[in-house]
């Protein structure tokens, strides 16, 4: 829980054959990251699976096309796990291929009867603009001896220039209708042989024609009424198309969810890619495994592998720490936290896990900041009422709220009220100096266990001279503690104290010296980056240590917004009163609450994370199913 | 950064990296450079050296020349926001949509990705197409389809209703190219006053250079009417506009059009007898042009545009003579392709 878990690099020497089982094996277990580095390289030349992963890719790609389409039953048959060999996956892609075809052309036809019906709207429109006029639409569309007509419908920014292009091959174009990013257009030339010149440049301007019915003029009832017959076909027909995909996803269901299986099954095979070497029937997988999962690793891959295996495992050397995937104990309890603390980055191996001192020292500051029993009560009801949206943020909302509902007992403040209930500990606004001591040596406090925690880091890490030189290590936390005991002595007594500036004077002149030796430069600019650096430090601890203050200063602004909440309530009559007393303390919920949430963000990642975390680490991936 | 110091950073980098522009005199020394001496001069020794197989070679040269004008990209790409920065980067999706023509051939072809990506530029991720994605798609439309929801949704859109109605490569490269171009045009009108003039300009010199070409190519080459011809082109040029555009489409031999081309547009491709030969003038021309906007413009992204557009043409130069001499091909032949014997005489 306080770091990460300890890992091997494991290595199965093992027969070509039972790649894809072993690897479904691993995947099983969920617990083994592939390490792709060509370590093999030499004695294992070649990487197996190719056609595999191909196969896999495009079954992949298909499969999730179809998904979009077709419901079906997604769940994994545990009973059922066996490694998918190459032909089965071939003959599943293949499958897949067809059953996507189909449902192409399904999607064609969704589109076919869609333009149509768009094409049917476009014409009604058309003929409501020339309702007016005696002009009979249908006439022109019939074959002439002399012209040639075409009304159809061009993107309204290509019209211009389809104009003067069909203009060059002896045609007029007018616009007659214009409607969203579509004009509809006549088309009009004499019939010379030009025909094939024309229709090349109307399909290179995706010129879309309209089919306007012959018996218009003559019989215009007729002709709206079998406009209307054409689009009740249509709509009847998209039911059906409608209908006939239902029984077709019905039908393919079954099999789709057992090609959902193979692909699952398949993937640990596909996912270990180059972490898998092999030469001829002899191969390897390499890759990152918790040491206390080794042993199990081995028993499982024994009962279930048939043929002999070798399994090597090794700790990981000092050049490889860097690339060691960071396994971090899952804990329900912690993910709200966990997933924060990634948001600032992943811890190296080796490195302290921060997630449970940035959960408890979240939560405590959180109620610092914004201690009321009655506030919090509301965020622990939020949290509990909206548990399904907020998931497994609720913990977070759950403890936050209570966090300020006990801190709102030691204040003796709820809903504002500060005369309610009896102060357990102090009323923050009584002694503003006590409560901005008390943040400050909680600061100290806070600082000095992260100080302690890169301490660790470095150690961890094989690094004595960052623990002892670097910055926030022994040094400087020295070089801290020293300041503060001087502060501590002239706050007393006047005076600096010689102890204290003995500490202090020694470690500062030690970091001094050590700058000096570790830049690189010219003598004067060492100097002069050797005091700036040192000066940094002091000014750096100084810095974080002040920003602390603002644990009190957010636990008093939250008194003063009350009290000048309660002034206005105080101006009004008892509606009015009650009124700007709850709309108040749902602006102080909202508000301040969101502001102490981010402001305690901000403590953690920069007074606490920058000094111990670097955020640098790489995530722990195992194969899964 | 400040708009006042942006522009001026963005200035003064132009100026810096407009010192590596080719002269005529540099063109002509880098002529008479041997193999070994221009990779050392441009830092490509490693690849030449390298025992790659020549179609490999020819793509990592490429690939580093290209690689040196996405840098240089970058780094003008920086100081700018709104829409001239929008307008840099379209200009360099050009790259990206040989990539697309060129996985549009593969899908015809059925090749895989292995097999393709060495033909591919690597780009950086601003522009970079979903390569696997787009191979994994069934059919040309379906790829189009995938590009609908994102930058080239407009090229993508128009491209697919064209294959719809003609299902044929050559109409898709077409309307890609005549997209790219409409979006080019469209970007430098939606640009801030100091920079819109220029970079009309700018944009209205590419386009006359484009339209000349796909013109003589289209109605000649590939025996189009003048009517489609027409459609294809994209009247906005500088000098050629839609009246002369509908003017030279009807004319019917390759000399008559160059005839009755602009004086200005005249002079450059006057002699040429193809296609080819006028694309080295207009070239040779256009770089010069953008040498002046590089000094002159008032507008610090016409400059940068400027620039690129300079500096790729430079680097196209280069790549054709390092091709040239790996293939030992005859000097003369080299010399004629880099300098055309007018523009020899005038440097």
């Amino acid at each position: 829980m306080f770091s990460t878990l300890p890992m091997k690099h494991l290595r199965i020497q093992l027969l070509t054959g039972d790649l894809p089982k072993a690897s479904l094996i691993l995947a099983e277990l969920g617990v083994f990251a592939p390490d792709p580095r060509p370590i093999l390289e030499a004695e294992l030349p070649a990487i197996p699976g190719e056609d595999y992963r191909h196969f896999y890719t495009q079954a992949r790609s298909r499969f999730d096309k179809i998904a979009r389409h077709v419901a079906f039953n997604d769940t994994l048959d545990i009973k059922d796990v066996h490694a998918v060999s190459e032909t089965d996956l071939q003959l599943t892609n293949d499958w897949l291929g067809e059953v996507w075809s189909d449902c192409s052309e399904f999607e064609e036809e969704r589109h076919r009867l869609r333009d149509q019906l768009h094409a049917i709207d476009e014409l009604e429109q058309t003929l409501d603009n020339f309702s007016n006029l005696n002009i009979d639409l249908g006439r022109l569309q019939q074959k002439s001896r002399f012209l040639e007509i075409h009304i159809g419908m061009v993107a309204r920014t290509q019209v211009k220039q389809l104009e003067e292009a069909v203009g060059l091959a002896g045609y007029l174009l007018y616009r007659f209708l214009e409607r969203e990013a579509r004009t509809h257009v006549i088309i009009i030339g004499a019939l010379d042989g030009e025909s094939a010149e024309l229709k090349s440049v109307l399909d290179t301007a995706g010129f879309r024609p309209l089919q306007v019915p012959e018996a218009l003029h003559s019989e215009p009832e007729k002709a709206k009424t079998s406009l209307q017959e054409q689009q009740t076909d249509l709509q009847q027909r998209q039911q059906q198309l409608e209908s006939r995909s239902a029984v077709w996803g019905t039908s393919i269901a079954r099999h789709l969810s057992k090609a959902a299986q193979t692909l699952r099954q398949a993937a640990p095979y596909f996912q270990i890619q180059n972490a898998a070497r092999n030469q001829g029937s002899l191969s390897a997988i390499q890759g990152w495994i918790p040491a206390r999962e080794v042993a199990n690793a081995d028993a499982r891959l024994r009962q279930k592998l048939h043929n002999p295996f070798v399994l090597e495992s090794r700790n990981p050397t000092a050049d490889e720490r860097p690339i060691v995937p960071s396994f971090i104990s899952r804990n329900r309890l912690l993910k709200p936290f966990s997933l924060l603390v990634k948001q600032y980055g992943i811890p190296r191996y080796g490195e302290v896990n921060p997630t449970l001192l940035f959960a408890i020292s979240y939560i405590l500051m959180f109620g610092m900041m914004f201690g009321d029993v009655g506030h919090g009560a509301m965020i622990l009801l939020i949290g509990i009422l909206a548990r399904r949206k907020l998931g497994s943020f609720t913990l977070f909302a759950v403890t936050a709220g209570i966090s300020s509902m006990v801190f709102g007992l030691l204040y003796g403040s709820i809903f504002g009220y500060e005369h309610v209930i009896h102060a357990i500990w102090i009323a923050p606004m009584s002694d503003p100096l006590y409560m901005l001591t008390m943040a400050l040596i909680w600061g100290v406090g806070f600082l000095i266990l992260i100080t302690l925690i890169n301490i660790i880091n470095h150690l961890q890490q094989n690094d004595p001279s960052g623990a002892l030189f670097g910055e926030n290590g022994i040094l400087s936390l020295l070089l801290y503690v020293g300041l503060l005991w001087g502060s501590f002595n002239v706050y007393q007594d006047g005076a600096f104290g010689v102890g204290a500036a003995i500490v202090s004077l020694s470690t500062l002149l030690a970091l001094f010296a050590y700058k000096l030796m570790e830049t690189e430069a010219s003598p004067g600019e060492r100097i002069l980056v050797a005091a700036i650096e040192t000066f940094e430090t002091v000014t750096g601890y100084a810095s974080n240590t002040l920003s602390f203050l603002r644990v009190a200063a957010f636990s008093l602004n939250h008194v003063a917004l009350a009290v000048a909440v309660f002034t206005l309530a105080g101006m009004m009559e008892e509606t009015g009163y009650w009124i700007t007393v709850i709309l108040g303390n749902l602006f102080i919920l909202i508000l301040e609450g969101l502001i102490v949430t981010i402001q305690v963000l901000r403590l953690e990642y920069y007074e606490g994370f920058s000094r111990f975390f670097a955020g640098d680490g790489k995530a722990f991936k195992p194969l899964t199913l | 950064m400040n708009s006042s110091a942006s522009q001026t950073y963005l200035k003064t980098r132009v100026n810096i990296f407009a010192t590596q522009l080719f002269t005529d005199d540099r063109i002509l020394e880098l002529l008479d450079m041997s193999l070994e001496e221009l990779s050392g001069t441009f830092g490509l020794t490693g690849i030449i050296e390298s025992s790659l197989a020549p179609q490999q070679l020819n793509h990592a040269l490429e690939q580093s020349l290209l690689h040196s004008l996405m840098s240089d990209l970058s780094v003008l790409l920086r100081p700018l926001d709104g829409t001239s920065r929008v307008l840099l980067i379209y200009w360099s999706r050009k790259f990206a949509l040989f990539n697309l023509k060129t996985l549009i051939r593969c899908k015809l072809n059925e090749l895989s990705l292995e097999e393709v990506s060495s033909y591919l530029h690597h780009l950086p991720d601003i522009i970079r197409l979903p390569h696997e994605k787009l191979l994994q798609a069934e059919n040309i439309l379906e790829m189009l389809h995938l590009l609908e929801h994102g930058p080239y949704q407009s090229i993508a859109r128009q491209a697919r209703q064209v294959y719809e109605e003609k299902n044929e490569p050559f109409s898709l490269d077409a309307a890609i190219d005549r997209s790219y171009f409409q979006g080019m045009v469209k970007y430098s009108n939606s640009n801030s006053q100091i920079d819109r003039e220029g970079l009309k300009e700018l944009i209205g010199m590419l386009t006359d250079r484009q339209n000349l070409l796909w013109l003589l190519r289209y109605r000649f080459m590939y025996q189009l009417s003048s009517g489609e011809t027409y459609y294809l082109l994209v009247p906005f040029g500088k000098t050629l506009d839609r009246n002369r555009l509908m003017e030279l489409v009807n004319l019917d031999s390759f000399q008559s059009v160059l005839e009755k081309l602009p004086p200005k547009l005249r002079r450059i491709v006057s002699g040429t007898t193809n296609a080819m030969q006028a694309r080295q003038r207009l070239d040779f021309s256009l770089s010069r042009e953008m040498r002046r906007l590089i000094r002159f413009s008032p507008s610090p992204a016409t400059r940068a545009l400027a620039y690129l557009v300079a500096r790729d043409t430079d680097l196209k130069r280069l790549n054709a003579l390092l091709q040239g001499k790996l293939l030992g091909l005859d000097s003369e032949l080299v010399h004629e392709a880099l300098m055309p014997p007018a523009l020899q005489e005038a440097a």
